[in-house]
């Protein structure tokens, strides 16, 4: 399991992590969600032992990763795909893992196979991979030490859907033989599809952490009509409060009936009527990164 | 979620044995495309080396190369362009940034350091014994080619100046590797220093002004070296060695090793990895 206690790192004047504290348990998937430049790398890379934080605490299965005797087999590592020489070949970047780790080479192929890398591909020097291999083979230089615990970062960056579904049934079997995952992103989409329990930080600070479950789900109604001014005008003539949320509709903390009876006195007709499932989460999630667009993806993941 | 086995970490297994960490990074000195083409560079230009040598010695009837000669001819081949698996080891992975995941398999840079700096050394001794090998092959050849009587004037002083001086240059560029963590920067200020100046601007300084001849060797341990290993300077003029030649000897040391190695691996030891 992996325990983060009131963390927090100073660049000068700027806290990039403000005061995080969290914890991953064995058996989930934990979903690490900020925008870029959130904290998100900075905290995995305290976590293994890379950069020193400013005050607090992060252990991982009750031990600072420094402590740990050939980290390797225990505790599996994938900061950032892109960084491996590129010259090596695919093949070559697992085996030279595999020696230091002590591990026998046949347990290479292995890897290769369960990330499908075909013999043909990890010949290939890692300067021609694509992204999306890149990815594939740094998750199985992660789980070549076959560790309890893992910690990705943006291991999702570069996969096509179906990559992504793969890594979903790949990281939910790896948890429920009682591993630990800890993986960020900055897409709410990936992080929605593959985790368990989300944790999303925003200016280095932690704004929300929970099940899924919790906190997808929001009280209220998602409302949408042609007539966007006069579905306005209708709520707030009936007394009934809304914000403004994606795909031009508006959310209510009244009830789906409530909205639907003040729509059909006025005379609106409706698009869209429903329990505001996940709307929070999301306007939470657009709040963060709409001061902060660093780039045009950010966005497209949202309205995903 | 309530799981009965906690996964805890077994902080009693053993460490990542040393000599495991020196077999990858011996390995890594040979396993790129870059890497390849170097050994395959020095290969030819060994080859060339012992080509030209030869070819002196068939066309002149009056010149022999001596074992010693020889050794000295073919060490430079190996000098010239071997000191870049001495840099790159360490700035290929700040470069690539693939120190992402070499200390994560082993937190404890020192470790990784030393294994490195073993690799190289083993590299620098290797290339040596190549290097006299392959002198005492051409020193028969030679010798067969110029029809006179193979000369061994191989004394055990000269094998050890040869060892000792290739490796000061493989510490160098070691050193310097820690300091600029960058391929570029290094390899220019090591073959300014290591190879360019001492070839093509000390020579006419040293022969030309007496200040030189005190000032060089301060600064580069090659000139600093020659009156203790063969009691003559580079003029060739015998001198008598004295505590001076040893403090300048030594000084050039710290110079070029020490205290860019010193720098260097505090850099290395401290600094954030991202």
């Amino acid at each position: 399991m992996i325990k983060v206690e009131n963390l927090s790192k100073m660049y000068g004047g700027f806290k990039a992590v403000d005061d995080v504290s969290f914890e991953c348990r064995p058996g989930t998937v934990t979903g690490f969600l900020g925008p870029n430049g959130a904290g998100k790398s900075t905290t995995m890379r305290i976590l293994a032992g890379l950069t020193i934080a400013t005050s607090g605490d992060a252990v991982v299965g009750g031990v600072h990763y420094r402590d740990i005797p050939n980290p390797g087999t225990q505790v599996g590592v994938l900061l950032d795909a892109s960084a491996q020489h590129a010259g090596r070949t695919g093949r070559e970047v697992l085996t030279l893992s595999a020696i230091t780790m002590g591990l026998p080479l046949t347990r290479v192929d292995e890897m290769l196979k369960l990330v499908s890398l075909t013999p043909e591909e990890s010949k290939r020097r890692v300067r021609n991979y694509s992204l999306g291999m890149r990815q594939r083979l740094g998750i199985a230089n992660s789980l070549l030490g076959d560790p309890k615990i893992l910690i990705l970062d943006e291991p999702a960056n570069g996969l096509d859907p179906a990559g992504i579904h793969w890594m979903r049934s790949l990281l939910r079997e790896y948890a429920n033989r009682g591993g630990t995952v800890l993986l960020s992103s900055h897409l709410l989409h990936e992080i929605e599809v593959i985790a368990d329990e989300i944790i999303v930080i925003g200016h280095g600070k932690i704004v929300a952490q929970g099940t899924k479950a919790e906190l997808l789900h929001t009280a209220g109604t998602f409302v949408k009509a042609g007539d966007h001014s006069a579905l306005a005008n209708a709520l707030t003539s009936a007394g009934i409060a809304t914000l403004p949320s994606g795909d031009g509709g508006l959310r209510s903390e009244a009830t789906p009936e409530e909205v639907g009876r003040a729509a059909a006195a006025a005379g609106v007709a409706l698009i869209e009527l429903r329990p505001a499932e996940g709307a929070g989460l999301e306007e939470m999630f657009l709040e963060l990164t709409g001061d902060t667009q660093r780039e045009a993806q950010t966005i497209e993941g949202v309205t995903a | 979620m309530s799981t009965a086995t906690v996964e805890k970490i077994d902080t009693d297994k053993p460490d990542v044995p040393f000599f495991r960490l020196v077999r990858v990074e011996v390995r890594k000195m040979f396993d790129t495309r870059a890497s390849m083409w170097l050994m395959i560079s020095t290969g030819i230009l060994i080859g060339l080396a012992v080509a030209i040598s030869l070819l002196i010695v068939g066309l002149n009837d009056n010149v022999a190369i001596t074992a010693n000669g020889f050794s000295q001819i073919m060490s430079f081949p190996l000098s010239l362009l071997l000191p870049v698996f001495a840099i790159v080891t360490i700035t290929g992975e700040w470069g690539q940034r693939s120190h992402l995941s070499l200390f994560t398999l082993e937190p404890r840079r020192s470790r990784i350091i030393g294994a490195k700096l073993v690799s190289v050394l083993t590299l620098a001794i290797g290339t040596i014994v190549l290097a006299v090998a392959l002198g005492a092959v051409a020193n028969v050849a030679g010798a067969a080619v110029g029809g006179y009587d193979a000369r061994w004037n191989f004394g055990m002083s000269d094998i050890l100046w040869l060892v000792g001086l290739q490796i000061a240059y493989f510490l160098m560029a070691f050193a310097l590797s820690m300091l600029f963590l960058n391929s570029a920067a290094t390899i220019t200020v090591f073959y300014i220093f290591a190879l360019f100046l001492p070839l093509a601007v000390y020579p006419p300084l040293y022969f030309s002004f007496g200040w030189a001849q005190d000032f060089i060797p301060w600064i580069d341990f090659n000139y600093a070296a020659a009156p203790l290993a063969s009691g003559e300077d580079f003029n060739g003029d015998v001198v008598s060695v004295g505590t001076i030649d040893y403090v300048r000897f030594m000084f050039a040391l710290v110079l070029w090793i020490g205290i860019p190695g010193i720098i260097g691996l505090r850099r290395v030891l401290k600094t954030e990895v991202k």
